[in-house]
């Protein structure tokens, strides 16, 4: 009870300091300026969720409404019944997707750290020579990079493989640097603590370092998730065989050339949602980390 | 338990010209608290990494025991530090930081609860075992890190500069626990420091550093009252010893120190040790702050009366147990120690006389002590 009241209390208090201070204009624009640019932004959020469970009228309706005022399921449905039908079923490009993100995303947060962790605490000649390439490599747009891309995969050799969706994210610049300015930030002392305590190299990196900056591991594994995941480009360019394509491109199809255009907008329309979800509720689940280690890098 | 021997070690870092620590040579006897102290850069620390295996040595040799450690890694020299910082797993409990070292070490489960348990009981950590570095005091802290060393029986305990990061009152208590360890373990410990009353207070020997170079090494009774030159001489105590230069000359036979504005009569004893090169040559004497009498009764005693300073007080400073006065005569400044029930305004004019027996006198060029 004398919680309850004391909590009364304070709240009576604020309102009474409300009412007696001046107005704060710039913090009440502020806050409403703010508020506005986030309903705005969440906009193609609603829009993605509710075009999902639109009924095929709903979906060509001119002028286009964000709320669908008759749901149903049946583009889901749709999906399911298409996937039935063809060749390659459904579960194979999901099983491709979640195993290609999988491995991908594993790889590049364990490649990224160490490479961070040996830029960051080590000195070897030349290593800001080769940090300087890693940060030159994030200007370049991935399209500039295809064909040289291109040949190098087919010169190794792992054109229709697993291994072609997966090599090319693997080496991920922004990766490398942010965990870079989050292992920048740990104290020299402890990486010597854990020396005199007896930890190699490998031990220090694991035991000590990684855990350290699960914030930033956090941060990397959901970029190199969201880079993998809705990707289509390594099974347009690099894998011929049908039944190694991943679920971006299968979706890709539905709404291409040679699908039904009506009802592949339905189906399309529920499978976006469905790749686009899990990116949702790994960023929901890691955002407190993502944040921290954008305020540690200094990236907005 | 080892000694530990430093065998004209150098170090100089890549492209610096300086060394950063220039021929330390220096044996510590097995079972010795040895403090390293010195200004901030003056090699301290560098040494105790050295002997840590966290930096190179560039010339020289580290021995440990009999074990010449200089291309042994930091894990197996058997040695444990303590950090300024700490340096605690902030991801792992307590209890997990402690036994950190033994788990590497493939040590039995049983044995490391029973090691872990012990060091916490004699650090009073028992409690806070479940806890995170983040939930505890800088205090607590130190006393975990200082856990950490302990637990795995090192031959030598390194410190640098451990009790910085703490508040004065929690240095102090920390600076018992860590006394009372040392007693208790009897390992040899090498404790760096700038602090030059944690120096004195801990440890059995001092040595006292600058630009790399070893001043003096001695215990701090010694280091105190017999300072080889000037700056060990105004590092160690507080306030800082008084320098004032001045000639000395002969007249009527007597031997006077002898500046601007007063002339200080220097007794025989003293006087006998002055070598006779340095009459009527420049010269610098040292008085500490507790050795400048001011009360009449002892004014009128024989061997002040021709050792008298005409001085005002500047600025009078309380420090509850003693006061500090701060005193001008034109172009020289004095601090003296006084009873701190005493009265003295700023502004009033007090005579006060140096005790001629216990002043240093220091040559000008080499500000070596002379005697």
């Amino acid at each position: 009870m004398s919680a309850d009241l004391a909590k009364k209390n304070r709240f009576a208090r604020f309102v009474k300091r409300l009412k007696r201070s001046k107005p704060d204009y710039f913090l009440i624009s502020a806050f409403i300026g703010l508020t506005l640019l986030a309903v705005f932004m969440l906009l193609p959020l609603v829009f993605i969720v509710n075009h999902a469970f639109k009924p095929i009228n709903e979906l060509f309706m001119y002028p286009p409404r964000f709320l669908a005022e008759h749901p149903t399921l049946f583009n889901f449905r749709q999906l399911f019944l298409n996937a039935q039908k063809m060749s390659i079923p459904f579960s194979r490009y999901f099983f491709n997707s979640v195993f290609t993100t999988g491995v991908t995303v594993a790889a590049a947060v364990l490649i990224s750290a160490m490479a961070a962790y040996a830029f960051s605490k080590h000195k070897f000649p030349g290593s800001s020579v080769f940090f300087g390439l890693i940060i030159i490599s994030l200007m370049f747009a991935p399209e500039a990079v295809v064909i040289p891309r291109f040949i190098l995969i087919s010169e190794l050799g792992i054109m229709n493989t697993y291994f072609s969706h997966i090599w090319p994210l693997v080496a991920m610049p922004v990766g490398v640097f942010l965990m870079r300015q989050f292992i920048d930030q740990i104290p020299n002392a402890l990486i010597e603590a854990a020396k005199i305590d007896g930890a190699k190299e490998w031990k220090i990196f694991y035991r000590i370092v990684l855990p350290v900056c699960m914030p930033a591991v956090a941060t990397v594994a959901i970029l190199a998730f969201q880079m993998s995941w809705s990707q289509t480009e390594t099974s347009n360019y690099y894998v011929q065989v049908e039944s190694l394509k991943t679920l971006p491109y299968y979706v890709a199809t539905l709404t291409g050339g040679l699908a039904n255009g009506v009802v592949g907008q339905g189906i399309a329309a529920a499978a976006s949602l469905m790749i686009f979800l899990p990116n949702l509720i790994i960023f929901l689940l890691f955002q407190r980390q993502v944040l921290m280690t954008m305020a540690h890098s200094g990236i907005k | 338990m080892a000694r530990v021997l430093f065998q004209h070690i150098n170090k100089q870092y890549p492209g610096e010209h300086r060394l950063s620590v220039n021929d330390f040579h220096l044996e510590v006897a097995d079972g010795e608290f040895l403090v390293l102290v010195g200004p901030s850069g003056c090699g301290k620390s560098t040494l105790l990494r050295m002997l840590a295996g966290l930096e190179d040595i560039s010339e020289g040799e580290i021995y440990i025991g009999d074990r010449m450690v200089n291309y042994v890694s930091s894990k197996d020299r058997n040695i444990s530090m303590v950090f300024q910082n700490y340096a605690l797993y902030p991801h792992m409990s307590v209890y997990e930081n402690i036994a950190f070292g033994l788990r590497l070490r493939k040590m039995a489960k049983a044995e490391i609860h029973e090691r872990v348990i012990r060091a916490a009981k004699v650090l009073e950590i028992e409690s806070y075992l479940n806890k995170l570095p983040s939930q505890m005091s800088g205090g607590q802290r130190q006393r975990v890190a200082l856990g950490r060393a302990i637990v795995r029986e090192p031959e030598v305990f390194l410190m640098d500069e451990p009790l910085s990061n703490l508040d004065a009152k929690l240095r102090v208590q920390m600076r018992e626990e860590i006394g009372k360890l040392y007693r208790r373990l009897n390992t040899t410990m090498i404790y760096v420091t700038h602090d030059q009353v944690e120096a004195m207070t801990m440890g059995t020997r001092i040595v006292v550093m600058k630009g790399g170079i070893i001043q003096q090494v001695a215990s701090p009774k010694e280091i105190y009252n017999k300072p080889v030159n000037m700056f060990v001489a105004s590092f160690i105590g507080s306030p800082p010893m008084n320098f004032v230069s001045g000639k000395i000359v002969i007249t009527q036979g007597q031997c006077y120190f002898e500046t601007k504005r007063y002339v200080l009569l220097i007794p025989e004893g003293r006087r006998r040790l002055l070598q006779e090169r340095y009459i009527g040559k420049k010269i610098i004497m040292g008085v500490r702050a507790e050795n400048i009498l001011y009360q009449s009764e002892d004014l009128e005693q024989e061997k002040h009366k021709h050792a008298k300073i005409e001085t005002m007080v500047n600025i009078r400073e309380h420090m509850g147990s003693d006061a500090y006065l701060y005193l001008h005569n034109k172009d020289h400044r004095l601090v003296m120690r006084v009873d701190p029930w005493t009265e003295h305004e700023e502004g009033q004019m007090l005579t006060v006389s140096p005790d001629m027996e216990r002043v240093h006198f220091f040559d000008p060029e080499t500000e070596a002590v002379i005697c």
